[in-house]
């Protein structure tokens, strides 16, 4: 993945969150990763198109996302009802968005697909041939990790 | 150390050894028992170790002293003092033992003895047969006698020394030893059977420490400059003191082995001998994969380099590296105009902070965080600058890396590898010199 798109990401993911959450957010270290790797319960996924072609994945379990939607909403949620599902997915979209706002400064020109979410247990993602840059982030609510991979259009 | 000296002190290494080996050929490990000195064939020793505590063993024979974890893999610890019945000081508990780890067939095992002393190399034909009156061991564990610099060594049969209790050994070793260590299965740069034992014990430990310290594989990629390096280090040390203790030695060791310009801007002299070398290029667009690059400083050197020989031509260069800390300093590199050299001046701008590639340049590039072990998606490239990374890697994972090499390159193109690397694969003809490692494509 092209280094000039790393910092978009990590930067708009910090801010976002910290913004949302108003609490203390830190970021894990970076790294590679192309195995399928398990889907921790809940995963926001967001499609890039344009100049590059890939996919943002936000990953967390079930109790970050529903103390994640909680602290969003200003109410206590305990089951994964519309609400929540909604809360999550704006979260992945409004990081994504920050993040190609961002690049969109920089003159990378990406369009968004809207967000999907996902739930469930045992889940797994694998896309094999390409390669993902993890981010993780831990908050008060919980892990979350941010799966970026993106490759340039041959 | 220049280039020149080494090739020098290589090929005086190699004279030497020839003629050593004409008439050595037998090599043994010597060590003390009760005041004794015996020897065994190197052959059969893997490596020798210092090691205490081990696991007692219930029930078992007198001579074992127990199990031991060596690195993994769980060896029986046999004392041959006791099993020969000489005379044995008993160690503290955690003391540490001198220990020879020996491979006869596929059984691998620990022997302690007193000390350890040295390797000596010996004609065979000097051997002697056993006598009654050598030694407080039954004659016939004795392959025979030799003297050697005023000292008599007893050699030992170890293969028929071991050979009858290996039937009983069998049934308690085959439990326990299949623990097949992971850093034996995967880390390990060499697989140990399919390298040949080395005639020289300490060669296995320095490869061993490379990999250890500084994840550098020993294989047919560097093993020439390897071997040359290891002649030199010899010399260079005392003998006590050949192997390779913390990452200062490793670094020292690998001093000589990094390419020219490595870290910084090619100079005019390197830069003009990697053009000459290169086969002239007849495509409208160049593409070019870099991996490895660290900083940056061999790509813009390159970019540069075509841009001046092929003004016409649309330059593509992906270049990767899995150092995120190194490639993020990559697409914005600020220089000082008085350390670049004078000709990639013409490439270059003044900017707030100081000079910086100018925007054709930088737009030729693609730095990217990525890891060459994972699925490259790059283009087929006219060529490949790859200097000093494979050579950072299991023997595996280089092999894979190389045939990536061989799939993602056109016809023709060209493949640079460190001036210490060979490809070892087919398909390539060496076509490098004047320092240039360079293999160009085959048609298939």
């Amino acid at each position: 993945m092209r280094v000039e798109y790393i910092n978009p990401f990590v930067e708009s993911a910090f801010n976002v969150m910290r913004e949302v959450l108003q609490a203390d957010v830190r970021r894990g270290e970076l790294f590679l990763k192309s195995t399928s790797m398990p889907v921790m319960g809940v995963a926001a996924i967001v499609g890039l198109a344009g100049d590059v072609e890939g996919r943002v994945l936000f990953d967390m379990d079930k109790n970050t996302a529903l103390s994640i939607a909680s602290t969003m909403n200003g109410e206590d949620l305990t089951t994964m009802d519309e609400l929540v599902k909604a809360t999550i997915t704006e979260l992945a979209n409004m990081i994504t968005a920050q993040a190609v706002t961002k690049l969109h400064e920089l003159g990378f020109r990406f369009d968004l697909t809207p967000p999907a979410i996902f739930t469930g247990d045992n889940m797994e993602v694998s896309n094999q041939d390409v390669e993902a840059l993890i981010v993780p982030m831990e908050t008060p609510q919980g892990k979350v990790e941010i799966n970026v991979a993106i490759r340039e259009r041959a | 150390m220049s280039v020149q000296a080494s090739d020098d002190r290589a090929a005086q290494g190699q004279e030497e050894k020839k003629e050593r080996a004409e008439k050595i050929d037998f090599k043994m490990v010597t060590f003390a028992l009760a005041g004794k000195e015996y020897g065994i064939d190197i052959m059969n020793v893997k490596e020798i170790a210092h090691a205490g505590r081990f696991t007692y063993v219930p029930n078992a024979a007198p001579f074992v002293r127990g199990v031991y974890n060596l690195r993994g893999d769980i060896i029986s610890i046999i004392d041959l003092r006791v099993m020969f019945h000489l005379p044995a000081e008993r160690k503290e508990d955690n003391a540490q033992e001198s220990l020879l780890i020996l491979q006869i067939g596929d059984h691998v095992f620990g022997v302690v003895v007193d000390s350890i002393d040295k390797v000596v190399g010996v004609a065979r034909s000097s051997v002697q047969p056993p006598h009654p009156i050598f030694s407080d061991i039954n004659i016939r564990y004795i392959k025979g006698v030799i003297e050697n610099r005023d000292k008599l060594y007893i050699i030992l049969n170890v293969e028929k020394l071991f050979a009858p209790a290996k039937e009983e050994d069998e049934s308690r070793d085959a439990p326990i030893r299949p623990t097949q260590g992971r850093q034996a299965g995967v880390q390990e740069p060499a697989p140990a059977e399919t390298r040949k034992p080395s005639a020289d014990v300490n060669v296995d430990f320095v490869r061993e420490a490379l990999w250890t310290l500084r994840r550098f594989g020993v294989t047919p990629v560097n093993e020439p400059w390897f071997k040359a390096r290891y002649d030199a280090w010899k010399r260079e040390r005392s003998s006590g003191d050949i192997q390779l203790k913390d990452e200062g030695d490793a670094d020292q060791f690998l001093s000589g082995f990094y390419s020219p310009h490595t870290g910084e801007l090619w100079s005019d002299d390197y830069a003009d001998r990697v053009l000459a070398a290169l086969p002239v290029i007849q495509a409208r667009g160049i593409n070019v994969w870099n991996p490895g690059c660290g900083k940056g400083y061999e790509t813009y050197s390159l970019a540069c380099l075509l841009k001046a020989k092929y003004p016409e031509c649309r330059v593509k260069i992906w270049a990767n590296d899995s150092d995120l800390l190194a490639i993020s300093m990559a697409p914005n590199m600020v220089f000082m105009i008085e350390d670049v050299p004078e000709r990639y001046h013409e490439f270059m701008v003044e900017g707030r902070n100081g000079w910086t590639f100018q925007q054709a340049i930088r737009d030729s590039i693609f730095f990217e965080f990525h890891d060459v072990l994972n699925a490259n998606p790059v283009p087929p490239v006219d060529m490949i600058l790859c200097r000093d990374t494979v050579s950072f890697m299991t023997e595996a994972e280089q092999k894979r890396l190389l045939a990536d090499f061989g799939e993602k390159a056109k016809e023709g193109a060209a493949l640079i590898l460190g001036a210490r690397e060979r490809m070892p694969l087919d398909g390539w003809n060496d076509a490098g010199k004047d320092g240039v490692s360079l293999f160009v494509k085959t048609s298939r």
